[in-house]
This record gives C-alpha cells, sequence and structure tokens, in this order.
C-alpha cells in the first residue's frame, strides 16, 4: 500500500520539524515554500533556546515547553547550538522585587536555577554591567536558526521528504465537497504553474497562517507581532544575558559566534512581507542593551533587523501567551483535508511538530508513535549535500 | 527543485585577466600569470633564434640587424621587466607557501613591487643610455 | 530623520529556459539599511517573481552572500552606503563559480559536499577560535564554553577564488580552511583529502579568499599552515619509515 501523502507548506521551523516528524512516521512528505528554508520569521529569530525563565512567572504553560524541549534540543542536535548556560541579572529595586516570584516560578515549571552573589557573576561574566546587585544561573543557550532548520530538513529530506522551494502556494485544490485536497505551486524558478495533490495539507506558515487560510476562505487566529534586533560587533559574553524583570523590550543579549544580539520589541503589524527598521527601535535597544552590557556603547552594529512572531490568542503584544495551537479545519470549519499549525516558539519546534503530525495521523490512520524525542538529526549539511 | 547550470562563458574565464575591484592579491596573481606567459611566450622564441643561428654566420649577421630594432629592443627590455617582477613576486609566493609573512602578503607585494621598479628604472637607464 | 537616496538597483534574472538578463528597480533607500534590505524591497513591492536566499540578517547563516557591483559581499551587513551613491546603480548578482538556480539563489550542493568531506567542525570551544582581539583574556575554564565557529559557509571566498572558475574539483579555500581547522595531528584521514592535486596545492596564491571573506576565517592563511602541516607530516613519515 502506497504511503499517504502530506504536504506541508511553509519551511520554517514548524515546517521542517513536522516534516521530520512525519516522514519518520511513514507519510511521503513534500514541502514547499516559496522562498528558501527560513526565509520568514524563522530566519530572524533571535536564537535564544530558552529555559523557560523568561516565561515561568507570566507564562507558566510555555515555560514548562521550552525547559522540556530545551532539554531534548541539547541532545537531538548539539551541532547548532552554543550551549553555556544563561544569566538573569537585577540591576534596580525593581528587578530585586521580582526575584522572589522568579526563583518560585522557575521551580514550579521544574527549571533548574542557582543564585549568584553579585562578584561570582562578574567574575564568570566580567562584561555584565558592574552595578548587578543579584543575578541567576538558568540553562539558556543561542542557536543558530537556518542551521537548527537544516538540520531538521535534512533528516526529513534523508527519510524521504521532497524540498519543493521556491514553490508559491497560490491556491488550494478543492475536491467537490468543499474539502481541501491538494495546492496549486507557481514554481517561481521556473515560471511554471502546477497542481499538487494530497491526502493532508498541513499550513505551517506562521505570521502568514491567515493569508494562507484565507485562501480556503477562512482565517487563523493568528497576530504577526513584529520586533526589531540589533547584532553588535563584540562577544562580549559567553551566556545568554537576561533582565530579571517582566519581559520588556530589548531585556535579552545574545552570543553568536564573534557577535552579541540585542533584542527585542513587540507590536503589531499589517503587512507581514516587509517590516522596515525605524531610528526609535535601534535606539531602544542601544540604550536597554548598554544597561546590560556597557561597553555596548563602545561597538558597532552589525546587522539590525526585523521578523514578526506569529502570535495566536486574545491579548496584544507583551500579553499574548506564547504557547502554540493546532487546528483541524475539519473542525473548526468542516473544512477537510487542512491543518494549520501557528503561534509557538522557536525552541518548542519539535513539540509542535509532535502535535501537528498526532493530527495529522490520526486523520490518515497512521499509529506508528513519535520518535523525535530520541532521534538524533543528521548533519545539517544534509540538506543541501544530498541531491534533490 | 529546478537547477540551472552557470554555463562557462569566455567572460568568466579571463576574468582573472583583469582583476577590476579585487584586492592587490588578485593584481599579483594576475602579474605573475601574463609575466609567466610572456617568459615562457619569449623562452620558445628564444629557442626558434638558436635554432636559426645554428644555420651559420650569415644567419647571425641579419639576426643582429634585428636587435636594432627599436620594438625588438622594447621587448628585450619587457623581457628583463617581466623577469624581475615574476622573480621578485615568485619569492613572495614561495615565502608565503611556507607560511611566512601570510599575514603581511600585500605589504610583502608593495615592498618587493618597490624593489622592482628600482632594479627596472636602473637597467633602463643602463639599456637606453648606458 | 533618515536619509534618502535614489538608486537604481540592477537584479540578474534568470529563469529556467531563459536567457540571462538584467531587471533594473528605481527606488528610494536610506543609505544606513543593508543590500539585502533593497533587495528584498525589491521583491515585496517591485517584483514578487525575483527568487533570492536569505534567513538571519545578521552575518551567523551565510545564506545571503551576492556579488555586489562584481565584488563579493554578504549582503545583510554590507550598508548600502558603502557601496554606492546617490543617483547610482547598484548591480546585484549571484555567486561566480555556482550553478544558479534562479536570479540571486545558487545551488550549494557541492559546496556543502565538501564541507562534509572535511568533516568542518560547526560548534567549537571559545578557545580555539582563533580570535586576535578577545574582549577579555581566555582562563583556563573558558575552553568549556562553546560556540559556533567562525566559517559560516557562506561561498563568499568560492565565488572569488579565481582557481575555483576554473575547476569545480578544487576543494576550495572553505573546506581547506576547516581541514586547517581540524588539524592533521588530530584528523589524520585529512591527509590524503588535502594532500593532492584538486587540495592544498591547488591554491595559486590570490588571497582573494580572504579579502572577502565576512567572518575572520582568513582561509589563505589557514591554506598555507595546512601546507606546512602536510609536509610535516609526510616528513616525519618518510623519517619515521628511515
Amino acid at each position: 500500500m502506497s504511503k499517504p501523502h502530506v504536504i506541508v507548506i511553509g519551511a520554517g521551523f514548524t515546517g521542517v520539524a513536522t516534516a521530520h516528524d512525519l516522514a519518520l512516521r511513514g507519510c511521503d512528505v513534500t514541502v514547499v515554500e516559496r522562498g528558501d528554508i527560513c526565509h520568514g520569521t524563522s530566519g530572524r529569530t533571535h536564537g535564544l533556546l530558552h529555559s523557560g525563565g523568561r516565561y515561568a512567572v507570566k507564562d507558566k504553560e510555555s515555560a514548562v515547553e521550552c525547559i522540556d524541549e530545551n532539554l531534548i534540543l541539547r541532545k537531538i542536535v548539539p551541532q547548532v547550538i552554543e550551549p553555556n548556560g544563561g544569566l538573569f541579572i537585577g540591576l534596580n529595586e525593581s528587578d530585586l522585587a521580582y526575584a522572589e516570584q522568579f526563583i518560585e516560578s522557575c521551580e514550579e515549571c521544574h527549571i533548574p536555577l542557582e543564585e549568584l552573589k553579585p562578584q561570582d557573576a562578574l567574575k564568570l561574566e566580567p562584561n555584565i554591567n558592574p552595578k548587578v546587585l543579584t543575578a541567576f544561573l538558568i540553562p539558556d543557550g543561542t542557536f543558530d536558526p537556518l542551521r537548527l532548520a537544516l538540520a531538521f530538513a535534512g533528516t526529513a529530506k534523508h527519510n524521504g521528504a521532497k524540498f519543493r522551494t521556491y514553490h508559491e502556494v497560490q491556491g488550494f485544490v478543492m475536491d467537490g465537497q468543499g474539502n481541501v485536497c491538494g495546492v496549486k505551486v507557481l514554481d517561481r524558478a521556473a515560471n511554471k504553474t502546477e497542481e499538487m495533490r494530497a491526502d493532508v495539507v498541513v499550513n505551517a506558515t506562521g505570521a502568514w497562517s491567515g493569508e494562507v487560510t484565507a485562501m480556503a476562505g477562512l482565517d487563523a487566529p493568528v497576530k504577526p507581532t513584529p520586533g526589531i534586533m540589533v547584532a553588535y560587533d563584540q562577544r562580549f559574553v559567553q551566556r545568554a544575558l537576561n533582565r530579571l524583570n517582566v519581559p520588556s523590550d530589548g531585556d535579552i543579549i545574545l552570543p553568536q559566534r564573534r557577535m552579541v544580539v540585542v533584542g527585542t520589541t513587540s507590536y503589531d503589524a499589517e503587512n507581514v512581507d516587509y517590516i522596515p527598521v525605524t531610528d526609535d527601535q535601534i535606539k531602544l535597544m542601544l540604550e536597554r542593551g548598554s544597561e546590560l552590557i556597557p561597553g555596548i556603547r563602545n561597538s558597532k552594529p552589525r546587522g539590525i533587523y526585523m521578523a514578526a512572531r506569529p502570535l495566536v490568542g486574545g491579548g496584544s503584544g507583551r500579553s499574548m501567551a506564547r504557547t502554540f495551537k493546532c487546528y483541524d479545519h475539519k473542525e473548526t470549519h468542516n473544512i477537510d483535508g487542512l491543518v494549520t499549525i501557528t503561534g509557538g516558539k522557536a525552541t518548542t519546534l519539535r513539540a509542535m511538530a509532535e502535535k501537528t503530525a498526532d493530527v495529522v495521523c490520526a486523520k490518515l490512520d497512521i499509529t506508528t508513535p513519535c520518535v523525535t524525542k530520541e532521534t538524533p538529526l543528521l548533519s545539517y549539511r544534509q540538506y543541501y549535500a544530498s541531491p534533490n | 527543485m529546478a537547477t540551472t547550470r552557470n554555463q562557462p562563458s569566455a567572460r568568466r574565464f579571463w576574468s582573472w585577466f583583469i582583476p577590476i575591484r579585487r584586492d592587490i592579491g588578485s593584481w599579483a596573481f594576475a602579474l605573475n600569470r601574463i609575466t609567466a606567459l610572456g617568459l615562457t611566450f619569449y623562452l620558445f622564441l628564444h629557442l626558434i633564434v638558436l635554432g636559426l643561428l645554428a644555420q651559420g654566420p650569415g644567419a647571425y649577421d641579419s639576426f643582429l640587424a634585428l636587435t636594432e630594432n627599436p620594438f625588438i629592443k622594447l621587448g628585450e627590455w619587457a623581457v628583463v621587466a617581466a623577469a624581475i617582477l615574476h622573480g621578485l613576486n615568485g619569492i613572495r609566493i614561495v615565502l608565503t607557501s611556507f607560511g611566512v609573512g601570510v599575514t603581511r602578503q600585500k605589504q610583502l607585494f608593495y615592498g618587493f613591487m618597490v624593489i622592482a621598479i628600482v632594479v627596472i628604472l636602473f637597467f633602463t637607464t643602463k639599456m637606453y643610455i648606458g | 530623520m533618515s536619509e534618502k537616496w535614489n538608486i537604481i538597483l540592477r537584479i540578474y534574472r534568470q529563469k529556467e529556459g531563459e536567457a540571462p538578463h538584467m531587471d533594473n528597480f528605481q527606488m528610494e533607500v536610506n543609505p544606513d539599511e543593508y543590500v539585502i534590505d533593497a533587495v528584498e524591497r525589491a521583491w515585496a513591492f517591485h517584483d514578487r517573481t525575483i527568487c533570492f536566499r536569505h534567513a538571519c540578517h545578521h552575518s551567523t547563516c551565510g545564506a545571503c552572500g551576492m556579488r555586489v557591483n562584481g565584488v563579493e559581499k554578504l549582503t545583510c551587513i554590507t550598508l548600502i552606503r558603502d557601496v554606492t551613491y546617490d543617483g547610482a546603480t547598484l548591480k546585484v548578482e549571484p555567486l561566480r563559480n555556482f550553478p544558479v538556480v534562479s536570479d540571486l539563489a545558487v545551488d550549494m550542493g557541492l559546496f556543502y559536499r565538501k564541507m562534509e568531506k572535511v568533516d568542518a567542525r560547526a560548534v567549537l570551544p571559545v578557545t580555539e577560535a582563533e580570535i586576535e582581539n578577545p574582549p577579555r583574556k581566555w582562563a583556563s575554564e573558558d575552553s568549556e564554553y562553546i560556540r559556533l565557529s567562525d566559517c559560516i559557509e557562506c561561498g563568499l571566498c568560492i565565488s572569488a577564488c579565481p582557481i575555483m572558475a576554473t575547476t569545480p574539483e578544487y576543494l576550495g579555500p572553505a573546506p581547506l580552511a576547516a581541514a586547517q581547522d581540524h588539524g592533521i595531528h588530530r584528523k589524520p584521514e585529512l591527509l590524503s583529502i588535502v594532500d593532492c592535486e584538486d587540495g592544498v596545492w591547488r591554491c595559486h596564491s590570490a588571497f582573494e579568499c580572504t579579502a572577502v571573506c565576512p567572518s575572520f576565517v582568513d582561509p589563505a592563511r589557514r591554506i598555507m599552515d595546512l601546507r606546512k602541516q602536510v609536509v610535516g607530516t609526510r616528513l616525519s613519515k618518510l623519517i619515521g619509515k628511515a
């Protein structure tokens, strides 16, 4: 019996991780992406391998997802991770007041943390603000966004998944009864359109989820929420650096290769295809970043960029939950053959894929269990190195 | 996925010849190749001329007449200049190939070229003025 | 208020089965933006058929390498101010010595296979990444910190190398640099891979790879050091046998 065919739209974190899971469960997977791997939000993510500390107080569901997936990713894809942990540092009274609930919440979410005296924190990281009043060590990390996705994509490709990059979905193929049974794509490299049939189509387009579901006449409750990142040209710290307080703008600094990246902001946006960088946001990153690392004032920006997070659910900006949702549109709108997975964080990509693959496999009567928790990924180079 | 091959073109093959907008290392590379081609061409010419000379004193006299031709003299100048440039740059290549001065390869090139220009000026005056 | 320049963005176009040509886009740009921003805007607002590759926008992924006015650049960290001026043209073409997929996107297959062949290190201890001026002096415990290696596999060196233009068989600057980063004494199987006609001896010292590398790899220096390693290993084998 031939394998069921699943088309995944989108080759960002969600799409490639889902392709990887589905391929291991016995599906014939084709990923269609109008750009290349990580062209959208995933490419321009900050790169924080979350310990969950940031969400422990206000968003415990996300925090637990993060710490669990953090440990899994360290095991299955160490080749793309700088695993040096992270610091939450307090610089003023408001930060100190946050410490107690921070400790309690982290313990509640089983996030390991260790309190440090200011002088010990400065010994570990001499370039942080010398006025540090308190510090906590937690298991954060940095990852290379593109290579994390390539590792999933390359492994999926090795297991039979096909990747059709520069293929833009322009519409759905419907069967006579109002269900989705395929996609119409434009091969942008060849200027040719074609139809692809599938048993299930997975919409993994993140911030563009609403645009894609609109092609089937329905909307997805995703709110594109952009934020800025500024990379500076010196590696001031070896660990992630967070401000010990409620999540706010410019309160995370990550080392990556010979840089540090300061992020981010959070606001609503309409047009997701191009989000301009504004001078006031750049200034804000410099201000907030130099509170954590004063030396940033003497370094040069190396790259400045924006991308839109796909946030789901109610509220706006920082009050929105960072969790993910999987919608089977047979249940939401009585349109079978289409599943949307959106929301989430880069750190939870494997869990998002597991949930999505569970939903898809239930529809296809596939009972093979998920093995992605224990399956080490192949070298990220496999995506390009193996033939198409 | 559509893959179109870049076809090798005349432009690509000769792109090393004039390394426009390239760094000084590429100019040194081009200089070495061009002088090498020139010196090789001269070598063959030299062997051919020697072969002619083996045909006796008459051929020798007509050859001597040739050497008075200003274009031939310019050619001889070019050969010596090429040898000086190629030789000095060649020393730089040998040094860097053994890991000596790799991080100073640009300064090495400029230094050797200054020496080359001085030597070329010297022998030019000797050759034309005596 | 940010400055505004008017430039003509000239982009190389090639679709399957068609002859390549250049397209011109009249654009208003902020000179303190990066070249990739202009390319992305050309796609978003002028011509949705443009194919190009990008991801991180801060020189860690290596995806956005292109030729800007004929010279290899990582377009996400190349300021428009540094490569053109108000009223001028900005020419953007794909990397040389790679097959073109479409427009500005090239096929990285052969290059990544070579990096796999030498098993290039993706992560390494922070103390082993040769930095000339580290933000602070390394202490012994710093060796426990792991960081992503300098080489981001962007392919600029491959495009700039005049020898790569003559044959795709040559290993190339980045793979050879990655082999040197391992060291033959640590990975003896590299000896036969690099000590050959298309390995470390194919380099003819143009040094253009180091000139265009955006990520401090200095492939030229590493290739010369690798030659020393090869010669040293062969000699000691010879002496060992004798």
